[in-house]
């Protein structure tokens, strides 16, 4: 129930987008069309749900003085190599043993290690003191999955909006910034739930 | 070279600012927004990191091997952006409590790197150190405009003095909740880039 | 030379990393002490706001908040569930224990593990004790401060890591807030023994924050963990009350008989205890 909880809680309340405005760069500059932000929203659900647990598992052993001294102060060091060492892997892999996917999200991996989304997500976990690894992965999934359904919903909604007239100082970045404020209120309309 | 000078130092303030016209940095900067003091704090950690990390790695650049250049970058500014959290942490924690991850979340302030790659690693030390503290200069001030209104209208107050007059609220005047919350930074940042672009009619999107 | 060998990027990303380490563990040896100063700090002046000594919002240094428990504190102890004290904690100015990690704690507690739960007495005669739990987006906690009879609630003051500006920070930031907690009773024979609900009517409840729904109940929901933790010791340890409080002379309902010619007195009436004297008549029933 716990993780249930969790994981709804980690998807609409504590929208990455929408609540904490992390992963904003890509994700405006990403939201174009559909296609391309399903294929960055799956990137950042695959990266989070991989470094977040082991990034946990580091925390517990670097606060937990390892070598009789609390080196918790190098914790934001090593969670931003972890996820620059991990995104680098991933994409050497993934270009060696299947070029075709390497095709598709190839250019966003990099992209990925500098997305706040990420980084913010294993803050978040430090901050939040989850109490196991089962916890720490179930946000990571949840926090992932809100960031997809936030990209996809942007570029449908950018995808319609070319067809609309804007007042010309308002056009592209400008309405985007009050779309995506607009998003976020419906979405402060989950804030009561909790099961 | 004056001119030269001037312009690095002015350019991202106004007409290249990173938030409104690169869309640079958004990530961590709208939560600390609902009030002035966080986002002064905020911005001039920004300012110490961007200007710091273009120096470093300015001086550094022709020895860094290309391969694990971003690696390089990613440490260094690590380094100062925890350097940062932890003379806060000492010397002001009521504030650095405040803005609890934010500040860690520099890191992947995407000014901070865009400089460094744009900027940093192609020019002398001294002008990347400018160009570091007027980038972060031009996003502390997106920061420091969009706290003003929200702590305004959100709580009356500006660094916490009370601003608007208690009569106001005898007379029916009520804070604005909307405005502390997430979805009004982002508005508030539509409008500016709305105000920005109706005086520069060269930044419109066609 | 080239820059793009193998030799020359591991050694230098070697000497990056360890230049980088030892400034960090540099800074972080040096401020350390610092830091650790204000947190401690900052816990002791939530504590002293609690027990209604020293106001949060007066502006203070760490040295003044340390005199100020050192010569107010009583006495500083840690209890566990059983209600036993445990061990006591050292007041002395230069060396003042408190107990931190409220998050371990607040796991033993639901675990029913081994706990040490700190008690702080000041000379006002209050007794403060701490709570924590999760609010709507991180961990809430404060303090909350009991006259003698350890049921009467003296003051409260509350903190919390990320709660909504102008909504669940109002827990922290609206002193209206903290002062509805003021003379409120918990009760600890009741679940929960304390709430935070909406349209508080009975002794042991105050009104919710207004649009943070989830932080209030949060913090309920901590306040009503600590508390219950806490029962045995309060019930063990309380004060005896003064006379005209004719109900809790009967505490036990050994001599309920007498509370019952009181009812309908004046005196009954204007008891503050009337509620638990109810109370007692309908446990003998």
């Amino acid at each position: 129930m716990e993780y249930i909880n969790l994981f709804v809680k980690s998807i609409f309340v504590d929208n990455m987008v929408f609540a904490y405005f992390l992963g904003m760069c890509s994700y405006l500059a990403v939201s174009k069309n559909v296609k391309t932000a399903t294929g960055l929203g799956a990137a950042v659900i695959f990266v989070l749900l991989c470094t977040l647990p082991i990034n946990y598992l580091i925390n517990g052993f670097l606060t937990n003085n390892p070598f009789g001294v609390d080196l918790g102060f190098l914790s934001l060091i090593i969670f931003i190599a972890t996820i620059a060492a991990f995104t680098q892997i991933v994409e050497m892999v993934v270009e060696k043993f299947a070029p075709a996917l390497y095709g598709q999200l190839g250019i966003y991996l990099p992209l990925i290690a500098v997305n706040c989304a990420i980084l913010g997500g294993s803050l978040f976990m430090q901050q939040r003191e989850f109490a196991n690894v089962g916890e720490a992965a179930t946000y990571a999934l949840g926090s992932g999955l809100g960031w997809f359904l936030a990209i996809v919903c942007l570029a449908a909604i950018r995808e319609r909006l070319q067809y609309s007239k804007v007042p010309a100082a308002l056009k592209g970045i400008g309405i985007t910034f009050i779309t995506v404020g607009l998003m976020a209120m419906a979405f402060m309309t989950f804030m009561g739930i909790s099961l | 070279m004056d001119a030269k000078i001037k312009e690095t130092l002015l350019n991202p303030i106004f007409k290249g600012n990173p938030i409104t016209v690169l869309v640079l940095g958004i990530c961590s900067s709208l939560a600390v927004t609902v009030e002035l003091k966080g986002a002064l704090v905020m911005a001039v950690s920004v300012i110490i990191v961007t200007g710091l990390a273009n120096l470093i790695l300015s001086l550094l650049r022709n020895t860094i091997p290309n391969r694990v250049r971003i690696i390089v970058q990613l440490v260094v500014v690590a380094m100062l952006v925890i350097l940062v959290d932890e003379i806060l942490k000492a010397f002001a924690y009521p504030v650095e409590k405040q803005l609890s991850v934010y500040i860690g979340l520099i890191i992947t302030n995407c000014i901070v790197m865009g400089r460094i790659e744009a900027f940093a690693l192609g020019n002398k030390p001294f002008a990347s150190l400018l160009d570091g503290l007027a980038n972060g200069a031009g996003y502390g001030l997106i920061l420091v405009i969009v706290a003003f209104f929200r702590e305004l209208l959100g709580s009356g107050t500006l660094l916490g003095i009370r601003i608007i007059p208690e009569s106001f609220y005898e007379a029916g005047y009520m804070n604005n909740g909307l405005v502390i919350l997430p979805p009004m930074a982002l508005i508030l940042i539509g409008c500016i880039i709305w105000v920005q672009r109706s005086i520069q009619k060269d930044l419109q999107e066609k | 030379m080239n820059t793009n060998g193998n030799i020359y990027t591991v050694v230098y990303s070697a000497i990056i990393v360890v230049l980088v380490a030892a400034v960090l563990a540099f800074a972080s040896s040096v401020l350390k002490p610092m830091q650790d100063a204000n947190i401690k700090a900052e816990t002791i002046s939530q504590i002293l706001a609690a027990a209604g000594i020293q106001d949060k919002d007066t502006p203070t240094t760490n040295e003044a908040i340390l005199d100020k428990y050192s010569e107010t504190v009583t006495e500083a102890f840690v209890v566990d569930l059983e209600g036993n004290v445990v061990k006591a904690l050292d007041t002395k100015r230069e060396n003042i224990e408190l107990v931190d990690g409220l998050k371990a704690e607040n796991t033993n507690i639901k675990n029913n593990a081994e706990v040490n739960l700190p008690v702080y007495k000041f000379n006002n005669g209050t007794t403060v004790i701490p709570v924590y739990g999760a609010g709507l987006w991180g961990p809430v906690w404060g303090y909350v401060a009991f006259k003698e009879d350890l049921k009467t609630i003296a003051g409260a003051y509350f903190d919390h890591a990320s709660e909504t500006p102008g909504l669940g920070a109002k827990i922290k930031d609206d002193p209206s807030f903290r002062a509805l907690f003021q003379g409120k009773t918990a009760d600890f024979q009741a679940e929960p023994a304390f709430a935070i609900v909406k349209g508080a009517s009975a002794a042991n409840e105050v009104d919710a924050i207004t649009g943070a729904t989830m932080t209030s109940k949060g913090l309920s929901a901590a306040i009503g963990t600590w508390f219950k933790a806490y029962a045995a010791y309060f019930a063990g340890n309380a004060a005896p009350v003064d006379e005209k409080h004719c109900c809790k002379q009967h505490e036990g309902c050994e001599e309920h008989a007498n509370c019952e010619e009181h009812e309908g007195s004046e005196e009954h009436e204007n008891c503050e205890h009337k509620d638990c004297c109810e109370q007692h008549k309908t446990v003998e029933e």
